[in-house]
């Protein structure tokens, strides 16, 4: 009888035992993105970026997930971030590629001590100084310079066109091109904000002619990105365009024929698609496998930032005051480039500049502007 | 006192018990299940059922099909947005105005809006919400634009600042109680049964002097004050605001809400939310396929229960527990009652449509005491001249008066206050509603109205037509016979001055047929003037002592019953030939 007592004992132990244990080895790293709505496009990219740097578990380390959609609200992405909380041993978490749910899930991940690792463009997400903010795409002040600098330092135009979107990305990116068109002496003849919902770009690209101006820079997303670069190309606007991060996605390409392309550039964080190193080939063939789909810069970053977290966990960070403490200190060499903090959390400093040919939707890195 | 016994009412406090146990359980539910994640969609409903419970005002008591409660959401988390981030106030200041500004801004836009139809409604609210998306987004130095605003501050009380979890639940839950129990005190009993009127039947509301714009005002107006409430919370519960506060599925989720919990009540307002707010959770883990699973979970509870949850937990609740209650005996001459009757003049009447001339120079005189039969062939303007007595017509030419006051150009409701009454050829019975209360109703443009006295006092007239028995039965489950019956006593409960019945006995059985006589003779010995239009001739003969007829809008005829059917012009009007007899 007290052997039955003591087998049922010591089972009953190891049995309470067994999610202590097993809580104190699987840590968490939830992936809340944008999976649909306004920008679901970009956040499927970097869903899938993120899902393929925790599902290779490199070296061994692996970081258990969840995939939460967080829409296109702010309070969505908060009780999605409450919902990841209430797990045990969350270290990181992938956090939404939209500043406005950056911006309400920041004062949550500070107050529970948890790092985001994201790639969301909004200036502000790292002015605020939050230290559980890491950043992996370059911000608007690295890839902003980068676009007007190419503008009127290569391409030697001085009379810009600028249409932007009315979003937090549009307006974002809008202030730092006029701030640095000013700065590099370029005029902005024409500027106009256009809501996503705008399809017909006719009376824009009229009234952006009769402005006379030499080029065009576009910060727009994904679909209107299409939209005006082919109506552009319909209205033989015979003026060369630099758009935003989004033309380089090779999902915004496959809606143009390669001939509407010619003459067309983008700023952008890397081009996987454009090749540079075999590691980056291999994770492009890898994505290609995985996703059925042609992986892009977001893609990449996110992949980086994850890859970074489960670097830091495979160097003993167990908690996430570690992991973010590894975030803020080291550095870390990722497919597009080496990532640091600069104190503020901007984790990504180089940018790309690519451009079509008129031949092919794979564009091709014509410069590279590396932190100064 | 005498008291009156009516069947088959169900009482208040077991009409409530499933929603104080529903309370319960929520209570219960956030104290023992609800982690800060849990805590927080509780919070997030309480804010929602506000914004819920606001718009139940406007879209489920009156019927109007408003698209812009998630403007008034977002005009109230932008003042207090705005004036906490930008001018350092504290919630409590910022409260009041997200309340009263929104309230504001709908008083402003309520005349032009409100009188616009039902489609057209929806569309212009829609518009003034795409605008302030538009204002949020592109105003940015007081918005913030697009990114909006960081560090809205919290709710601070005695000095403590309510962090998340259960004092900030508390403190919305709060809130939603007292925005509850208002809404409750504001459309029980009469206010309820008027906006249950104006809702399923806007004439009758009028008939019986209802004010329909007055009542959607103050509809629109309420619920523009609770999304100004609902939408401060959001401000202040979420720390940051963002044009989404605008974006149209607010406004989808609020009517979603409303529609899925059960139109027009309180506790269907805090069902939706509580329900739509934790669904698209408990489904997310199904990643992109959620939205799929969520919309086909709410097809099914739209399909399934048209009157909304909450429809489906009063219909179990109350089937078999129908009781009588007991109603205080109402003399017939206290509150509410018209006083005496007043005699009509009609002179030198027209009205056209389009080229059609409908009546044409029509004089008529009814005396208080006197019931006039108005006769004449189908098109003859009968109908028209009822409608431009009781105003729901403006005449082109001409002059009604009740006495001495000119009323042709008074509203329906102006002149049903001056105590003239009506029925309508297809009776206007208010489904979803009693008997009793379609008669009860007729006091509910009266000071102070008392539901427990009108009740009483249709009795008293339900018991004269010999429908007591059918008092709590609903009224659009009744033959004609009996609906035709009750229209009338809606019309005579309050003592009319003038009374105007549009082919009363139409549908009618003999014997109903009779006691319609009685009643409407008793009325005319009080007092009333009665103008009676029908078809059928030996009813009105045996009614009325006077006959006027109609043709081609015109009258040809006036006189004693025998003298009016002798008349050629009659008989020609009616049957084509002046040699046959009528």
């Amino acid at each position: 009888m007290n052997r039955i007592l003591r087998t049922a004992t010591i089972a009953i132990a190891l049995l309470a035992a067994a999610p202590l244990a097993a809580s104190a080895e699987n840590v968490r790293m939830p992936v809340l993105v944008p999976i649909t709505g306004i920008l679901a496009l970009e956040g499927t990219s970097q869903r899938n970026g993120a899902v393929m740097a925790l599902d290779e578990k490199p070296g061994g380390v692996e970081a258990g997930y969840d995939v939460t959609d967080t829409a296109a609200s702010p309070e969505t992405a908060v009780n999605a971030l409450e919902r990841a909380l209430a797990q045990p041993n969350v270290v990181a978490v992938a956090a939404s590629i939209f500043g406005p749910q950056m911006l309400a899930m920041m004062p949550i991940a500070a107050e529970r001590k948890v790092p985001l690792v994201t790639i969301s463009g909004t200036a502000k997400i790292t002015e605020m100084g939050n230290a559980y903010v890491f950043r992996f795409f370059p911000t608007d002040a690295v890839v902003k310079v980068a676009q007007a600098r190419y503008v009127v330092e290569e391409l030697k135009k001085t009379r810009v066109a600028l249409v932007y979107q009315t979003t937090a990305y549009g307006q974002s990116g809008q202030a730092h091109l006029m701030d640095n068109f000013k700065r590099l002496g370029a005029q902005i003849v024409f500027e106009e904000g256009l809501a996503p919902a705008v399809k017909d770009m006719a009376p824009v690209l009229a009234k952006l002619k009769a402005a006379n101006p030499d080029v065009i820079v576009l910060q727009l997303h994904s679909g209107p990105t299409a939209l005006f670069v082919k109506q552009a190309a319909a209205s033989a606007a015979n003026l060369p365009i630099v758009a935003g991060s989004a033309m380089h996605q090779p999902s915004t390409a496959a809606l143009l024929e390669p001939a509407e392309l010619k003459g067309v550039c983008a700023e952008s964080g890397s081009s996987p698609i454009s090749g540079g190193s075999p590691a980056m080939e291999k994770f492009t063939a890898a994505y290609r496998a995985k996703f059925n789909a042609e992986p892009d810069a977001f893609a990449v970053a996110q992949y980086d930032g994850t890859r970074m977290v489960l670097d830091a966990i495979g160097k003993g960070a167990r908690s996430a005051s570690k992991v973010r403490d590894a975030l803020a200190t080291g550095s870390y060499e990722g497919l597009a480039m080496t990532y640091k903090s600069d104190g503020t959390g901007n984790m990504a400093h180089d940018a790309v500049i690519v451009c079509y040919n008129g031949s092919s939707r794979v564009p091709t890195i014509v410069k590279r502007y590396a932190a100064r | 006192m005498s008291v009156t016994s009516a069947p088959s009412q169900p009482a208040f406090r077991a009409a409530h018990a499933p929603w104080i146990a529903g309370a319960a359980l929520l209570a219960l539910y956030a104290a023992f299940m609800g982690d800060l994640y849990g805590l927080r969609l509780l919070t997030q409903a309480g804010v929602y059922a506000l914004l819920v419970i606001g718009y139940q005002f406007v879209f489920g008591h009156a019927g109007a099909f408003s698209l812009a409660q998630g403007a008034f959401f977002g005009l109230g988390a932008y003042v207090t947005g705005i004036l906490g981030t930008k001018f350092g106030w504290g919630f409590l200041a910022t409260f009041p105005l997200s309340v009263l500004l929104p309230a504001a801004f709908a008083l402003l836009i309520a005349a032009p809006v409100l009188r616009l139809e039902t489609h057209y409604f929806a569309l212009a609210t829609l518009g003034l919400a795409q605008v302030a998306l538009i204002g949020a987004v592109n105003w940015e130095s007081l918005t913030g634009g697009a990114n909006g605003l960081v560090g809205v501050p919290r709710v601070t009380l005695f000095g403590a600042r309510l962090v998340t979890g259960w004092p900030l639940l508390l403190f919305v839950w709060s809130l939603v109680a007292v925005g509850g129990l208002l809404a409750w005190r504001l459309t029980r009993g009469m206010k309820g049964l008027a906006y249950h009127t104006l809702r399923e039947r806007p004439l009758a509301a009028a008939s019986v002097g209802l004010d329909g714009g007055m009542l959607r005002a103050t509809a629109f107006v309420l619920s523009a004050a609770y999304g100004g409430a609902a939408g401060a919370l959001h401000a202040t519960t979420l720390g940051v605001l963002s044009p989404e506060v605008f974006d149209f599925s607010i406004m989808v989720a609020c009517l979603t809400m409303a529609v899925v919990g059960g139109r027009g009540r309180i506790a269907g307002a805090i069902l939706g939310a509580v329900l739509l707010v934790h669904l698209p959770e408990w489904l997310r883990g199904l990643e992109q396929y959620y939205l799929i699973a969520y919309g086909a979970a709410l097809l099914l509870v739209v399909i399934l229960a048209p009157d909304g949850l909450a429809g489906i937990v009063d219909r179990f609740w109350r089937r078999g527990r129908g009781r009588s209650e007991t109603l205080p005996f109402i003399p017939a001459s206290t509150r509410g009652a018209h006083v005496g009757g007043a005699a009509l003049h009609v002179e030198n009447l027209a009205k056209s449509f389009g080229g059609v001339a409908a009546l044409d120079g029509v004089n008529l005189r009814v005396a208080p005491g006197e019931i006039v039969g108005l006769i004449g062939p189908n098109g003859s303007g009968k109908s028209t001249l009822a409608n431009l007595i009781t105003g729901l017509y403006r005449p082109d030419r001409g002059r009604i008066r009740l006495d001495t006051t000119p009323i042709e150009t008074l509203r329906p409701h102006e002149i049903a206050r001056l105590g003239v009454r009506r029925t309508f050829q297809t009776a206007e019975l208010i489904a979803g509603a009693s008997l009793i209360d379609n008669i009860a109703v007729a006091y509910a443009a009266t000071a102070n109205p008392s539901l427990p006295h009108a009740r009483s006092r249709a009795l008293t007239v339900l018991a004269e037509a010999g429908l007591t028995s059918r008092a709590w039965e609903e009224a659009a489950a009744q033959p004609a016979g009996v609906r035709r019956l009750a229209e009338v006593a809606r019309a005579t409960v309050r003592g009319p001055r003038l009374l105007v019945l549009d082919e009363p006995s139409a549908g009618l059985t003999e014997d109903e047929r009779t006691t319609l006589v009685r009643l409407l003779r008793n009325l005319a010995s009080k007092g009333a003037a009665v103008l009676v239009i029908d078809h059928n001739v030996p009813f009105l003969s045996g009614l009325a002592r006077r006959l006027v007829c109609l043709e081609a809008g015109r009258v040809i005829a006036e006189g004693t019953p025998g003298a009016v059917l002798a008349d050629e012009a009659v008989r020609r009007a009616y049957l084509g030939t002046a040699e046959k007899k009528p």
